[in-house]
């Protein structure tokens, strides 16, 4: 994916040159251009040639930087994981494209035990540096194995980074920190995100990992969501605002290490915190959120803390059960009013 | 490739040196002064023999038992011993057992504790060679509890299809923790595995330190010839139950290992320098003193090595 070229760019100061562009792509020039910047950066993973990846964001780039730098995976989870750990300790950046979230279990021994240790026996001497793209969430008509939001299970384990970008301009920015990020990282790409088209800025922007971003700025009520939820808040925030509720909402992006100061500051603005979470809730992500705010945020608490997320089952095949599985904009604006009493 | 009368005595101090530092790991784990040792007795000529040859930038992956490679690629005795001892002065600083040991200026990979875990990821070391256009080769050692994991042969497989560089080396001595080879593992052979993949296989005898060595020479210089890797068996036997931790081996038997220490690898090569006129008996003892006294000096070592702040565990589990 090319950058579109302004050729009277240098002439004009101050004005940060955009080009819009979809999530999907934002990913595919993230890589290509990491790929350009540095060339221990390779890329692995089953269909990651020609084919361009499950998720269609490997495309051209084997035309680009040849089979020497993307290298063709095997259907060997453990194997081809395990094998990024060990190159990654001997220097090579790799982005290991793992298909479908749920695939990324069939490695978990390698990415819990080897990967986000490794660090940590090499003392500093070596490092993982390495990035696990996981395509996760709900996908119509994928059922139970294709569908899983897994974060909270890696957002556990001490080694491991866990990233989960919300919009085109964060996954580009996000993508090009956590390659250049000397630990593990878990990067999860919500496929509800895919299709969403955004301005991202034609220059080299990297966006630090660990820094939340307010999506929109309000006074009566915090809504912290991750990922695809993010676009759903921002939907009901505006909504609402017809009404005269003004929604703040604010995405973590990074989900560990988490920028715990700007939820803080937030729900200390509003006074009421909604948590979404497009995974089932029992040990969810947002309960971790919900716990920091009820250890930093008590005092401005003007109601209970409110979690929304997906129903406690297995991810059902047909799109008629969707709604009552996944967290849709009516369950979030629900529990808005609930928390505004 | 062939050994000189100074490599063979060389390679008769490692095995020393090796037995020497097994035997009193081995007896200061059962006096209770660390909490576990997995003994490599009887298998020393093992990293003895693999190691000798190789360059400080080839690449050697161990698991839990196989500490005589960590001593032939370098690492002090005394060092090792502190990481046993759970103290400050090794690279593991007390963190971590001392099979994660990493010095990669020495070759030494981190290994892991899941059995066969490590194979895929020495795989990788040998990959970042082929991408990064070295020579380097990287030795990944796994016993024979490791072959019925799938990481064997995911690890394998792929390094196998993209001819990867490096010798995939099993030690077989038989048992799996209690488990008996022949409950274990099915077709009851290790090696014809190799044949599934395309491999070039070996079978050595384990206990026999120079057909270790020239079979490990073989098979890096294929590795390193772009030839791809070899799966090399290592017949071998160890002498003491999988660790200190009082583990109950119904189906070892005493016939059993008193015929392996009939096969004791350093009797062996004694002998062989011995009647070949290399050394005197003499001179091999000298050496074997010499050897105890580094090991005390070792023990020494540790014993008065302090023990790393705890704040030590918070550090660098992020980079």
């Amino acid at each position: 994916m090319q950058h579109r070229k302004w050729p009277w760019k240098t002439f004009i100061f101050e004005v940060e040159r955009m080009h819009e562009i979809s999530y999907q792509q934002a990913i595919i020039e993230a890589m290509v251009e990491e790929m350009r910047r540095d060339e221990a950066v390779v890329l692995m993973g089953e269909d990651v040639g020609t084919f361009g990846g499950l998720t269609g964001t490997t495309v051209g780039i084997i035309e680009e930087f040849g089979d020497g730098r993307v290298l063709e995976m095997p259907i060997s989870e453990c194997g081809f994981v395990g094998a990024s750990v060990g190159a990654a300790l001997k220097g090579v950046r790799p982005i290991v494209e793992m298909g479908l979230a749920d695939v990324s279990l069939v490695a978990m021994d390698q990415l819990v035990n080897s990967a986000a240790k490794m660090n940590y026996f090499h003392d500093g001497i070596a490092s993982v540096s390495a990035v696990y793209r996981l395509w996760s969430g709900f996908r119509p008509s994928g059922g139970a194995q294709m569908s899983q939001s897994n974060e909270a299970m890696f957002a556990h384990v001490p080694g491991l980074k866990v990233v989960m970008p919300s919009t085109p301009r964060d996954v580009k920015g996000l993508l090009k920190a956590a390659i250049r990020d000397d630990n593990p990282v878990i990067f999860f790409e919500p496929k509800g995100c895919y299709a969403l088209l955004g301005e991202v800025p034609d220059d080299d922007e990297v966006i630090p990992l660990g820094q939340a971003e307010v999506k929109r700025a309000g006074t009566d009520v915090s809504v912290i969501a991750t990922g695809i939820m993010v676009n759903k808040a921002l939907a009901v925030a505006e909504s609402l605002a017809a009404e005269g509720i003004d929604v703040e909402v604010v995405d973590p992006r990074t989900l560990r290490p988490l920028d715990s100061g700007t939820l803080v500051a937030s729900v200390c603005k509003t006074g009421r915190a909604v948590l979404v979470q497009e995974a089932n809730l029992f040990c969810g992500y947002t309960a971790e959120i919900a716990a920091l705010l009820a250890d930093e945020a008590f005092d401005a608490l003007k109601a209970p803390i409110k979690r929304v997320g997906g129903a406690e089952t297995p991810v059902p095949l047909s799109p008629r059960m969707e709604p009552l599985v996944v967290p849709g904009e009516a369950a979030i604006e629900s529990a808005i009013r609930s928390v505004l009493g | 490739m062939s050994l000189s009368p100074r490599d063979l005595k060389q390679l008769f101090r490692r095995l020393l040196l090796i037995r020497r530092f097994e035997e009193e790991a081995f007896r200061l784990a059962v006096a209770g002064k660390f909490a576990n040792y997995h003994g490599g007795m009887g298998q020393e000529a093992i990293p003895a023999g693999v190691c000798y040859g190789l360059k400080p930038t080839d690449n050697t992956m161990i698991t839990h038992r196989g500490l005589g490679v960590l001593l032939t690629r370098g690492v002090p005795v005394g060092e090792i011993f502190a990481g046993l001892y759970a103290k400050a002065s090794c690279p593991t600083r007390g963190r971590h057992p001392i099979f994660h040991m990493a010095a990669p200026d020495l070759g030494i990979l981190a290994g892991t504790t899941m059995v066969g875990s490590v194979i895929p990821l020495a795989t990788g070391a040998a990959l970042a060679a082929r991408i990064q256009g070295t020579s380097d080769v990287t030795i990944s050692f796994f016993g024979d509890g490791s072959v019925n994991r799938g990481d064997f042969h995911e690890g394998i497989n792929l390094g196998a299809v993209r001819k990867l560089p490096i010798v995939y080396f099993c030690e077989n001595n038989f048992y799996a923790k209690s488990m008996p080879l022949e409950a274990s593992t099915a077709g009851g052979s290790i090696i014809s595995r190799a044949q599934g993949y395309g491999l070039p296989g070996e079978v050595v005898d384990g206990n026999d330190v120079v057909a270790v060595y020239e079979a490990t020479q073989r098979a890096v210089a294929r590795a390193r010839a772009g030839e791809g890797p070899t799966l090399i068996e290592c017949l071998t036997y160890r002498w003491t139950p999988h660790s200190t931790a009082g583990d109950r081996e119904f189906a070892r038997t005493d016939e059993e290992l008193e015929a392996w220490k009939a096969k004791c690898p350093i009797l062996r090569l004694r002998q062989q320098l011995i009647e070949a006129g290399h050394a005197s008996a003499e001179e091999l003892d000298a050496v074997d003193v010499e050897i105890r006294h580094e090991v005390a000096a070792g023990v020494e070592f540790a014993e008065a090595a302090p023990y790393a702040a705890p704040e030590v565990a918070l550090e660098n589990v992020y980079l």
